[in-house]
């Protein structure tokens, strides 16, 4: 028995590694390492307020951070029997927009696509793709911008609040997000070319099946109160545990996921492949142009899925935000009962995100998040072992094979932060 | 990049990786940033990392693995200088909220039930100073980018970077925001380390504490003057912990005791 072995996956968000079990040429296991320590988030909001939660839960991941505050302020506000105004609502929508295009921009170029291009980092690849590692730096910027413009800064801000914002966004700065977001498509365009153009190796392809929310009003959207599955249900988001049927694994801490015994993929790409078809602009038409039925089989092109998401959440910003600028303040909605249960689920950029809790006497009871990383894990190691058996077999290089599977792993944009936020996970 | 560049090394453990994703947001300085100094390894952004020694170590996120302390020690040993950057490495996060209270094992079964461990044994998250030297902190959750990038250029040339002293109180005033203490509601103003710009405050919110406590803290003063203004003493420590972590623990402990004493 033989292991191949990568302690420290470079340029994901999280403290994570690769290890391939090898019994002479055959593949016994492949598996993704999280060495990341546990911080028991869950257990340590039992007890508090749900306005004290809120400041807590976004600190599960920096990335997510606005993600994670949506879902919970969801699940909190069915719980309380919060109706939040129709300002603050769309106030949550652009900055879900604004991370989108943070995330998408951060992951695709400065973490994905050094792979493609064979260099060590983004800023590696200055000499050669200066344009695009700036393209890169100016939509992450923008998105960054979203993001402290509704919630109050960059990562972890505090404006969005249960019933409503402590502050709405002004006109003037929502004017100018709506220029600069135009300014920017062509970025976001040019990112779906460069993306569009790539080789993506068929060795991980193998069919799965692909989550989202499904976004209200038949439009593209980052939350909603019910899940689609690619086999063509819908399942009300209440019922999340059925969908994600965590389970413990005898040899690692790691709560997983399967869908009726198979192993699921969420994400960017989920979201084309469920949603894809309700895409307007331009984003429509790259979508027409790139999307093929390899996108069910092959994890690496999460990576255009993203960049033409970028297209889209561009587009959407100017409207969205103009929308914000037209209406007046409103007051911020108060809880209507101080016992109750509710579920949120997002669209992080990685995926659907779960918050659940439960509330006796105005108290969090119960807090349950899963995440999308968790989600993904089974998925992530179940392409990376077909990839390597296959590599194998074709008498490929131990260092190609966990290059490849690097890539993989690195194609859902995994959060280990978020993934082990309560977990930790060591195979033997 | 010369040869006589600054060598540094930019580290994660136990967090949210939210101070390594604020340098990577310094995007109109980032290129001049790997440019000043010799990055020698930073994980989260790029995958030809060097193992060796460096000038400084800056270093994000609590203590909570036993293979992260070693690590951690190794790190201090190759670094002439060991930076902790963000209230996780500062004074341990909201993971050490409730540090010291006897109860880790049992929130630890909550979450593992009694699940073998193979890995590296997991402990309660603690800061990074509470296991080896540390030369300075710069709190924040996240670190500012102008902090962080106003320390960087100090502590690579030699010179200490004089972060503010008092607490975030002063930045609210500069802003002319309303007091939200005399307002009657908790605010934890008066016990956080300033940096921010005084954000929630000036978005109508009460500061949540997440720069960590400031110097020469005074827990009693807000703890007395918020349970004057009625709050539940439970819910003032609940709030005063939720970010101080190791800075809070055992002056909280302090305001504990006599109530434990009147059991």
């Amino acid at each position: 028995m033989k292991t191949l072995n990568i302690r420290a996956l470079a340029r994901v968000e999280g403290d994570g590694g690769i290890t391939v079990t090898l019994d002479g040429k055959k593949v016994k296991s492949v598996t993704l390492d999280v060495h990341e320590g546990p911080r028991l988030i869950e257990s340590l909001v039992k007890g508090m307020k749900p306005e004290d939660d809120l400041n807590v839960v976004p600190r599960i991941c920096a990335i997510c951070t606005l993600s994670h505050k949506y879902a919970a302020i969801r699940g909190l506000e069915k719980a309380l029997g919060i109706t939040a105004p129709e300002k603050a609502l769309i106030t949550r929508d652009l900055m879900m927009l604004g991370e989108n295009v943070e995330s998408n921009s951060l992951h695709t170029y400065m973490l994905a696509l050094p792979d493609f291009l064979g260099y060590p980092s983004a800023i590696a690849m200055l000499n050669d793709y200066g344009d695009d590692v700036k393209r890169a730096l100016r939509l992450k910027k923008f998105g960054n911008h979203v993001m402290a413009l509704t919630s109050g800064r960059i990562v972890h801000g505090e404006n969005p609040i249960l019933g409503g914002f402590g502050k709405y966004p002004g006109k003037k700065e929502l004017a100018e997000i709506a220029v600069r977001a135009r300014e920017l498509v062509p970025d976001a365009v040019r990112a779906v070319e460069l993306f569009g153009s790539l080789e993506y190796p068929v060795y991980p392809e193998v069919e799965t099946v692909f989550m989202s929310v499904n976004a209200p009003k038949k439009k593209f959207g980052l939350a909603g109160d019910s899940i689609l599955i690619s086999d063509g249900k819908e399942v009300d988001c209440e019922d999340y545990k059925k969908l994600t049927s965590e389970r413990v694994v005898p040899h690692s801490f790691a709560k997983r996921s399967m869908y009726k015994d198979r192993t699921f993929a969420v994400g960017a790409n989920a979201r084309m492949i469920n949603m894809g078809k309700r895409l307007d602009g331009q984003a429509k038409d790259l979508y027409k142009e790139h999307y093929s039925d390899r996108w069910l089989r092959n994890p690496l092109l999460n990576n255009l899925a993203q960049a033409i998401e970028m297209v889209w959440a561009l587009e959407h910003i100017p409207e969205v935000a103009e929308q914000v600028a037209s209406m007046d303040d409103p007051k911020t909605a108060e809880p209507t009962r101080a016992d109750g249960a509710g579920t949120g689920a997002v669209e992080a950029p990685r995926g659907i995100l779960y918050h659940h809790y439960e509330i006796k006497d105005g108290l969090i009871d119960k807090a349950d998040i899963i995440t999308p990383t968790a989600q993904n894990l089974d998925d992530i190691e179940a392409h990376m072992k077909v990839c390597a058996e296959r590599m194998m077999a074709d008498g490929k290089k131990d260092d190609e094979v966990l290059f490849a599977l690097e890539m993989i792993a690195r194609a859902y944009d995994p959060c280990i932060s978020c993934a082990t936020h309560l977990v930790e996970l060591k195979r033997l | 990049m010369t040869k006589s560049s600054p060598k540094i090394g930019i580290y994660g453990f136990t967090g949210c990786a939210g101070d390594q994703l604020m340098i990577l947001n310094c995007e109109d300085q980032l290129v001049d940033l790997f440019g000043a100094v010799e990055i020698r390894s930073f994980v989260m952004a790029k995958s030809d990392n060097h193992e060796g020694e460096m000038d400084v170590a800056f270093v994000e996120g609590s203590i909570s693995t036993e293979a992260q302390l070693e690590h951690l020690k190794d790190i201090r040993k190759r670094a002439k200088v060991l930076v902790a950057i963000g209230t996780c490495a500062c004074w341990g996060g909201p993971q050490a909220m409730k540090l010291d209270d006897g109860k880790y094992d049992e929130r630890y079964k909550s979450v593992y039930g009694n699940a073998k461990i193979t890995v590296s044994k997991a402990f309660e998250a603690q800061p990074v100073d509470a296991f080896v030297p540390v030369e300075l902190k710069i709190p924040g959750c996240p670190i500012d980018k102008g902090e962080f990038l106003r320390s960087v250029s100090k502590v690579v040339a030699g010179r200490h970077p004089y972060l503010y002293p008092f607490p975030v109180c002063n930045e609210c005033k500069w802003k002319e925001n309303e007091c939200i203490l005399t307002a009657g509601k908790f605010c934890a103003g008066p016990l956080t380390k300033a940096g921010c710009g005084a954000i929630c405050p000036s978005h109508n919110l009460p500061c949540v504490g997440c720069w960590g406590p400031t110097d020469d803290l005074n827990v009693g003063a807000e703890y007395n003057l918020l349970k004057e203004k009625g709050y539940n003493p439970e819910e003032i420590l609940q709030k005063i912990r939720k970010f101080g972590g190791a800075g809070v623990v055992k002056l909280v402990k302090d305001l504990e005791k006599p109530k434990e004493a009147k059991k």
